[in-house]
């Protein structure tokens, strides 16, 4: 596995070298037992980084999993960014998060 | 660090130079080094190194002011500790003064003589931004912000889809007059939102857009500018502070709407309400409030109905320090959370001596400094702890998001909300 690099947040800054088993490390990390409905919403947020690099809306995740709002809190209890983007792979998005 | 260049020095010292500014003057002048303030700073509290007590970081700028400022300082520097604006200066600088401080003042109110110290950072903020040091993530943010028109980039039809979304589950509960007006001119009120909600955490727009229904109030959201925030009071570079600011204050003019109200946001407020006409050295045309205080005077005028049974659970507030310690909005808050809540327990200590969330000051966004926010953090997580509530509510989105995590990484088991949340609980549609 190549060398995960992670800012001083945890948010990976080679966000390329990221796989199926990186995400998993990195949920184990916060105490996560990835499920179907994580998964889900991890590529989601991949994909969608993959092709816009940013992280998509709450909005979309909702949308494209057919999870509510809540189900999503509940997944991923540090939130949709410090949760599930950094699963993700993601580098840390801007603003109050 | 790179080394600094002679242009980069002469930017912050012609910065330092270019006074007058009495305030700024007479308060670097003013410490006595009695040391009161160690202990009312929480990065020093949390990890005791001297270099994060507040009077220490006075003086990193104080002593660059006697150099470079002062006859004898020129003459004779060592005499009166003055000191040359070099390498180790300048990252000694960006450590203390962006590194270890939420600019939440609560030192100065320790201060036995009164010095602003969190003004005093933020001017060494600002020699820094001049020298281009201020640090990446901060920056981005700043830069995201002025690229893109709020600060988390999101596009204007993401935007207009969350916000139907918003609107269609509003409807489900209050039925179909329920609405958030986008874009609509010659309203009462403009209402701006911290980015973080349309992107991650939307429930407080709905709940919001629910008060307002309640209330009956006429109002608008512009999806060209709806962004609260406003880094450039972080990074030391008011030139990009004024810029945001201009293009908010342009576009409640644009919309013709008589009150700017501000969305749950501590620092949005401050450099909104006070700091954007100075930075744009122009007396605003409409009214500037807080959303505190709007739902404040909803309640106290009976626009609203609340039965506070509706939230039983005991709740505590975190006063974000730029409404409350530097905000003046202590009995507002209080006013509004209290009669909403059935079961209310205050932290200790709170108001004008609470402690910051740990995420202030840009914090938040500065990856670089992650671990220390979270060591400074544990001192509100225990604050919260002993108060045994269930939730915490706080009118602030950036100490909503900072909680978040202290909740998570300190086993609170806690849920935050904002005001909004808790008062669209509490509301009773006749």
């Amino acid at each position: 596995m190549a060398e995960l690099i992670f800012d001083g947040d945890g948010f990976l800054t080679n966000p390329e070298v990221w796989n199926e088993s990186v995400a998993e490390e990195i949920a184990r990390q916060d105490g996560i037992e990835m499920t179907e409905n994580h998964w889900a919403i991890v590529r989601i947020i991949r994909n969608n980084y993959e092709e816009k690099g940013n992280a998509p809306m709450i909005r979309t995740i909702c949308k494209a999993t057919g999870l509510k709002l809540k189900d999503i809190y509940e997944l991923f209890p540090l939130g949709p960014a410090r949760g599930a983007c950094r699963v993700a792979g993601l580098p840390k998005p801007d603003g109050c998060v | 660090m790179e080394h600094l260049t002679e242009e980069q020095i002469n930017k912050a010292i012609k910065l330092l130079k270019m006074r007058p500014d009495s305030k700024l003057e007479s308060h670097l002048n003013a410490c006595v080094h009695c040391g009161l303030c160690a202990e009312s700073c929480m990065y020093y509290r949390a990890m005791k190194q001297d270099a994060f007590i507040p009077a220490y970081k006075v003086n990193l700028v104080a002593s660059l002011y006697r150099r470079y400022c002062t006859l004898t300082g020129r003459v004779l520097p060592f005499l009166v500790h003055a000191k040359e604006l070099d390498d180790k200066m300048a990252s000694e600088m960006i450590d203390s003064l962006f590194g270890a401080c939420t600019m939440c003042g609560r030192c100065v109110k320790h201060c036995s003589i009164g010095v602003d110290i969190a003004y005093i950072v933020h001017f060494g903020r600002r020699m820094l931004a001049a020298m281009g040091l201020v640090p990446h993530s901060l920056q981005q943010t700043v830069d995201t912000a002025l690229q893109t028109g709020n600060n988390m980039g999101i596009p204007t039809e993401e935007f207009v889809d969350t916000i139907q979304w918003m609107e269609e589950e509003l409807q489900d509960e209050l039925g179909a007059e329920a609405h958030i007006p986008l874009n609509e001119e010659n309203k009462n009120i403009i209402y701006t939102l911290n980015p973080r909600e349309p992107k991650f955490f939307p429930l407080s727009i709905a709940a919001m857009a629910k008060i307002f229904y309640a209330a009956n109030e006429s109002w608008t959201i512009s999806t060209n500018m709806y962004d609260v925030t406003n880094y450039g009071l972080f990074n030391g570079n008011n030139q990009q502070a004024g810029e945001i600011a201009k293009r908010l204050h342009d576009e409640v003019i644009a919309k013709k709407c008589k009150i700017l109200v501000l969305g749950e946001c501590g620092h949005g407020s401050r450099a909104n309400r006070w700091e954007a006409p100075n930075y744009l050295q122009h007396r605003y045309e409409f009214e500037t409030i807080t959303a505190v205080e709007l739902i404040n005077q909803y309640i106290r005028e009976k626009r609203i109905k609340i039965n506070k049974t509706l939230n039983n659970e005991l709740v505590t507030l975190h006063d974000p320090c730029n409404l409350v310690r530097n905000g003046g909005l202590l009995n507002e808050l209080r006013f509004t959370v209290k009669n909403c809540v059935s079961n209310f327990v205050e932290m200790t200590p709170h108001g004008m001596d609470n402690f910051c969330c740990g995420g202030g000051g840009g914090q938040l966004a500065m990856s670089e400094y992650n671990e220390r926010r979270i060591a400074i953090g544990k001192i509100k997580a225990d604050q919260i702890k002993q108060t045994g509530a269930k939730v915490v509510v706080t009118p602030c989105h950036n100490c909503v998001d900072q909680l978040m995590q202290l909740n998570s990484i300190y086993k609170l088991n806690v849920k935050i909300k904002t005001i909004a949340e808790i008062v669209a609980d509490a509301i009773v549609i006749p």
